[in-house]
């Protein structure tokens, strides 16, 4: 997928830090010199390769897929789940605070905004794990022939990104880095009313009262009501085939009134039905066998 | 115009371009003279709070461009602030030029007063009144966010901007040099 910034025509690149300020989450600019600026369009460069050699089309993320720490996915800005990263793209005239990296251990993330000539703008975002660590480690120098501690407080880039955001796309090289710092455990389960609500419109024939009480306490389930109503997995269900795939891979659902009526017990299974996850293979005659897929993807033909 | 709980940094640099903005008043020191201190002593005492904060200011800014210290700022609704230079002129600068200064208790009065002005400019920010911009065809304007921006990452600051431009409008995007935390400025070179 194209990303949509000219790295090679900068007009200016800024640098700040996200900080665990209770009890919200606020991110500041801290002014950096042309070295530092360098080294942030070469990491975000690398990010872009990255993705770049990471071959096919690269999916839609999915929250409720289980992803290698580095795979290429992308999602909308727009999309309910990008909200936290499309605030701080977004953002205008972050305040500048030249000490907010004064205690480190706050800092959950930083990240590089930068414009280029033609006015686009490219924010690249990293978890801070490195940046954190390093100062809790004991750093040496070589000074003339000796090893030295190093006494000065020090900051270390990483190599790439966990991220890039472009005007429409989240661009996510490491699926993991973009949950933490996106909130997204938060994201999901604060959607799974309204999440529980879509799906109910489009599957009149279910009652969801189990599955909504279910998935307020467990972020897994929300994760899958999240990627069933982004993928529009409940839309034109057939009811029939829907009984006969729980019956098929021993979901156990009833009917009531012409509604299927979902056990709280049974609340995983019947969401990994309707995400797809949940299936039967009979490759050895009379040997039926259940499988529940961790990781899918939909073949194209 | 500081933002929430944090502290704006620069504070010397910003004390000496307070300075830089008072240095047209040792100027005028400097031609009436004075009759309590040798010409000698004062035209140097002078000369020194003339050069020494420009030249700091000169430098900040060369500085602010060595090291690319640019970012880009969004225009929520933008003010020309033209008419605080007359309020600097009247307010400060002709009356400090007026006032006695043929006694060490006058001499000591003025120099006091002009501390609290000096302490209240770089208190308040107001390190951008410099005539020395005006001098050079720049303008000064105040940028406000916008009202309608809920983005609770966006800064809340009024920023200053001081550029050739005659005229900013809303949502504009200007890629400028950082003076202060809250002061920018853009080159047209």
């Amino acid at each position: 997928m194209k990303i949509d910034f000219n790295l090679n025509s900068v007009a200016a690149t800024e640098f700040g830090v996200g900080r665990d300020d209770s009890p919200e989450q606020t991110f500041r600019l801290v002014p950096v010199d042309d070295d530092v600026q360098v080294a942030l369009r070469e990491m975000a460069g690398a990010t872009r390769t990255a993705m770049d050699t990471m071959t096919g089309d690269s999916p839609k993320y999915e929250p409720s897929e289980r992803y290698e720490s580095c795979e290429y996915v992308y999602l909308p800005l727009d999309d309910e789940l990008a909200k936290q990263l499309r605030l701080l793209h977004e953002a205008k005239n972050i305040p500048v605070d030249t000490a907010a990296l004064a205690d480190s251990s706050e800092i959950f993330c930083y990240f590089a905004r930068i414009t280029d000539k033609q006015g686009r703008r490219l924010t690249a975002l990293r978890r801070a794990t490195q940046f954190k660590g390093v100062l809790k480690s004991r750093l040496i120098r070589l000074a003339t022939d000796a090893l030295r501690m190093i006494e000065d407080k020090v900051f270390k880039l990483d190599n790439d990104f966990d991220l890039l955001i472009d005007a429409s796309n989240v661009h996510i090289l490491r699926p993991s880095g973009f949950e933490f710092v996106g909130k997204l455990q938060d994201a999901v389960l604060a959607a799974a009313p309204a999440n529980v609500k879509a799906i109910q419109h489009d599957l009149q024939f279910v009652d969801f009262s189990a599955v909504e009480q279910y998935v307020g306490k467990h972020p897994r389930a929300a994760r899958y009501l999240a990627s069933i109503r982004s993928q529009k997995a409940a839309k034109s269900i057939d009811k029939r085939a829907l009984k006969e795939q729980c019956k098929a891979t021993g979901v156990e659902i009833r009917e009531e009134k012409g509604k299927i009526i979902v056990d709280e017990h049974q609340v995983m299974g019947f969401l990994e039905v309707l995400d797809r996850r949940r299936y039967e293979v009979e490759l050895v005659k009379d040997s039926p066998e259940r499988f529940r897929a961790v990781g899918r993807r939909k073949l194209q033909r | 115009m500081s933002d929430g709980r944090h502290r704006e940094g620069l504070k010397a640099a910003r004390l000496l371009m307070v300075l830089s903005s008072v240095s047209p008043l040792f100027i005028l020191w400097a031609i009436r003279g004075n009759k309590l201190i040798p010409d000698g002593y004062f035209l140097a005492f002078c000369a020194v709070m003339v050069v020494v904060p420009n030249g700091f200011l000169w430098l900040r800014m060369r500085t602010a461009r060595k090291l690319d210290e640019r970012r880009e700022l969004v225009v929520g609704s933008a003010e020309d602030h033209r008419d605080h230079l007359l309020v600097y002129l009247f307010a400060m600068l002709l009356p400090f030029y007026a006032s006695d200064l043929g006694t060490w208790r006058d001499t000591a009065g003025v120099l006091a007063a002009l501390g609290f002005i000096v302490f209240l400019f770089w208190h308040l920010n107001m390190h951008y009144m410099n005539l020395l911009f005006a001098i050079f065809g720049y303008r000064v304007f105040t940028i406000s966010p916008a009202t309608a921006d809920t983005n609770p990452f966006s800064g809340k600051s009024i920023l200053v901007l001081i550029t050739r431009r005659v005229s900013l409008v809303p949502d504009e995007h200007v890629v400028a040099y950082r003076l202060s935390d809250t002061v920018y400025f853009e080159d047209d070179k």
